[in-house]
């Protein structure tokens, strides 16, 4: 503790250098705090993806129609709590420019818990009973300035049955999605009124969202309901919802050689930077280390002043480093959504720092050790 | 004149005295280099997708989809398909056929070769007018499919990307066995693409409208009339787009990204190295704080020192970005990476090296200006003094 004022005077002797370092560390840490919120942001994405969960969709392609006949056949499954058919379509609002995703689903019991939609009850339930309401993404609804009550014309290319290809939805509620990918510009409508009133493709969905009842059997669950329909003219194909995320989000994982060699490269950098002027700073400062070491200091005693100079620069800019950084999220979360700083990464970055300090001011450090006195003094 | 003969005296002096202290000089080198070859690498993603995606676009050729829909997933009906043949404007092949090809586009399910991971890629059922259409489509191994049959021919990514593409392979799609006849490369494309017979294609997706359709005009300049022919006509709910325009749009998204990426990165360790370089500066001018009031005591200005100060500092920081650029071209370029799920074949090219330099030559100014200025303004008795 008494050498902390020593310490001290040591950082600020030249304090222009010192910011200077200060500053170099600060920013190789910003941009290392950026680059693991990246890939830890996907991490996290991928295990808050729920796991008990299934899509059921057909085997071959994404977006093959599946018969909504199977949907008995999944809900005979005694660990299926509850299996909701899916259709999608796009459609247009004014202009072709304005685009919405109509998501529609059949508001069976229970049907909410699978998915990770939060909507009010009484919206819940005024869906369930008016059959063209529409619950809109929050997101939306603002965009388009949309009001409960509001009967919103859409335009499609899936015609009605008299050939008309204009549609019309009561707004009922708005909806928030926690899911990052569920995308902003969606609405809900009923599947059973749409189905009825298209044309062409009755009675098929794109897919079945199936919650389990536990999501250790969402395994064997979705085997079981693969093998049921297999070497039927509708195969299908079933994951969790997490193992989706995963092989979305895999891709992005792909970077990781890039970002490696990146910090690999700044890391290379600043170290070079750092020796260099801590070097440089212990040759200019040898005479006065002399006069320490002629007040009695013990070369370790020199050693360890100069090393926890180092490391106390070099922490502290990392901290500040980090602390940039999660400035910066909310501008790269338009790149990756959920972009997050968990507290393995700051411990990280620390030990990272105290390294980086500990490589680039031990050689300095050993040489302002071992000088002797008489050629410290000369400012040999 | 006078100032020229001090700057180059002085620059003399500098340069000398670089090798009596080579670490300053050194830190400059890497931290450019670093920044540099960080900021060329990532760049080189986006050139090289661009000349992917871009690189194989011809001006002669139009894509349609339904007015509002994105081509590649829109439905444009047979009979609508049907009426586009007769536009005005369409190039016709030797036997008097017009250069169309309906396209069916749905996405499949493969396996990553070797790692066996799942992964979904593009099925797209065309007209066999198709190689009159992509004069740049070069089979390597096989033949054309044949239209009535269950056929599909894969580019060459597909074997080297994807199990299941050998010649006599066969591929299952709803019961039915597609055989492998053919590989391709198609021009500077890097993705994987499967063509099949369009009709098959449909029936075997029981679908019955098409995604979009491609045409070949007869020459470039005839868009406009194109363009208006369509929007004239009222059984048509169709709109012509440039090839380049659709490429634009798609690519658009993933360009930004890498940009975004690139620039960002490039920006904070140019941050980076130029602090090192401003840090080095310092030391140099610190060290040679005699040498400086020496000569401004023989009579020199600050203003030479300053100009000879900063171009010491651009000259350190050229040859880090040329190293920089260098490295990146021999570990990266014409490596493949997928970032985002596009497979992209890295390129450094020379205009990417040139920015390179021209970054490293803000960096070498902007990290000079503020040692040089100190160096200029060294206290000539105070500095001599110190002697």
């Amino acid at each position: 503790m008494k050498f902390l004022p020593l310490i001290w005077s040591g950082i600020w002797r030249k304090p222009g250098r010192t910011v200077l370092i200060f500053l170099q560390v600060c920013v190789a840490f910003s941009l290392f705090g950026v680059l693991q919120g990246l890939k830890s942001g996907v991490e996290r994405l991928i295990s808050q993806a729920r796991a008990d969960v299934l899509v059921v969709h057909g085997n071959l392609a994404l977006f093959d129609p599946l018969p909504l006949a199977l949907l008995e056949g999944i809900e005979s499954i005694p660990e299926v709590k509850v299996a909701v058919p899916v259709e999608l379509f796009q459609a247009m609002y004014q202009t072709p420019t304005k685009k919405v995703g109509v998501v529609a689903v059949r508001p069976s019991e229970g049907w909410l818990s699978a998915f990770t939609f939060t909507i009010a009850p009484e919206t819940a339930a005024a869906f369930r009973k008016n059959r063209t309401a529409a619950i809109i993404r929050d997101v939306l609804a603002r965009k388009y300035g949309w009001k409960i009550g509001d009967h919103i014309p859409l335009l499609s290319s899936t015609a009605q049955k008299n050939g008309s290809t204009d549609w019309a939805f009561d707004v009922v509620g708005t909806y928030e999605d926690s899911d990052l990918n569920g995308g902003s510009d969606n609405m809900l409508i009923n599947y059973d009124y749409f189905d009825e009133a298209r044309l062409t493709d009755k009675g098929t969905v794109k897919h079945f969202k199936v919650e389990v009842s536990d999501p250790s059997v969402a395994v064997a669950v979705a085997d079981e309901i693969d093998r049921r329909f297999a070497n039927s003219a509708n195969e299908t194909r079933t994951e969790s919802m997490r193992e989706l995320a995963q092989s979305q989000l895999q891709s992005i994982g792909d970077l990781n050689f890039l970002i490696r060699s990146i910090v690999a490269a700044v890391v290379a950098a600043l170290l070079f930077a750092t020796a260099t002027m801590m070097m440089q700073s212990i040759r200019e400062r040898l005479p006065e280390l002399g006069v320490l070491k002629t007040l009695g200091f013990t070369d370790t005693a020199v050693f360890l002043c100069i090393l926890a100079e180092a490391m106390l620069i070099f922490i502290a800019a990392a901290a500040s480093g980090l602390g940039l950084s999660l400035l910066v999220f909310p501008l790269a979360s338009k790149i990756v959504p959920g972009l997050s700083m968990p507290p393995i990464v700051v411990v990280l970055a620390l030990a990272y720092a105290v390294l980086a300090a500990a490589l680039s001011a031990t050689i300095p450090a050993i040489l302002a050790a071992r000088s002797s006195i008489v050629a410290a003094l000369a400012g040999r | 004149m006078n100032f020229v003969r001090q700057v180059l005296a002085l620059l003399r002096v500098n340069f000398g005295g670089i090798a009596a202290r080579p670490s300053s000089a050194l830190t400059i080198l890497v931290g450019v280099s670093c920044a540099v070859g960080a900021l060329v690498s990532m760049l080189a993603m986006g050139t090289g997708a661009r000349r992917q995606e871009m690189g194989d676009v011809r001006a002669d050729h139009v894509v349609l989809s339904k007015t509002g829909e994105r081509p590649g997933e829109s439905d444009i009906a047979k009979d609508e398909a049907a009426a586009i043949l007769g536009l005005p404007g369409n190039r016709k092949d030797s036997a008097g056929e017009p250069i169309v090809v309906f396209e069916s586009m749905t996405f499949i399910e493969g396996r990553r070769r070797g790692t066996g991971t799942r992964i979904y890629f593009p099925v797209t059922g065309v007209s066999a007018t198709l190689p009159k259409y992509l004069p740049e489509l070069r089979f390597t191994d096989g033949r054309m499919f044949h239209p009535g049959l269950h056929e599909l021919i894969a580019s060459n990514p597909c074997t080297r990307q994807f199990s299941g593409f050998e010649l006599g392979n066969n591929r299952l799609m709803h019961g039915i066995a597609w055989t492998v006849v053919g590989h391709f490369d198609q021009g500077e494309g890097q993705q994987c693409l499967v063509y099949g017979d369009v009709d098959g294609i449909m029936s075997a997706f029981k679908r019955n409208t098409y995604t979009s359709v491609a045409v070949m005009l007869q020459s470039a300049s005839g868009f406009d009339a194109f363009h208006d022919a369509v929007a004239a006509n009222p059984s048509l709910h169709l709109e012509a787009l440039h090839e380049s325009a659709v490429m634009e749009d798609g690519f658009k998204q993933l360009n930004a990204i890498l940009s975004f990426v690139a620039y960002f990165i490039g920006a904070i360790m140019a941050l980076g190295a130029t602090l090192g370089i401003v840090n080095s500066l310092y030391a140099m001018v610190d060290s040679r704080r005699r040498d400086l009031a020496t000569v401004r005591a023989i009579g020199f200005g600050p203003g030479p020192i300053v100009v000879s100060i900063l171009i010491e500092s651009i000259l350190l920081a050229i040859p880090g970005a040329v190293l920089g650029s260098g490295l990146a071209w021999c570990l990266f370029n014409g490596l493949a990476a997928s970032p985002f799920g596009y497979s992209i074949q890295l390129r450094v090219t020379a205009p990417l090296a040139l920015l390179g330099v021209l970054w490293a030559l803000v960096m070498g100014l902007v990290g000079g200006l503020l040692p040089a200025l100190r160096a200029a303004r060294v206290p000539v008795t105070t500095a001599l003094r110190a002697i």
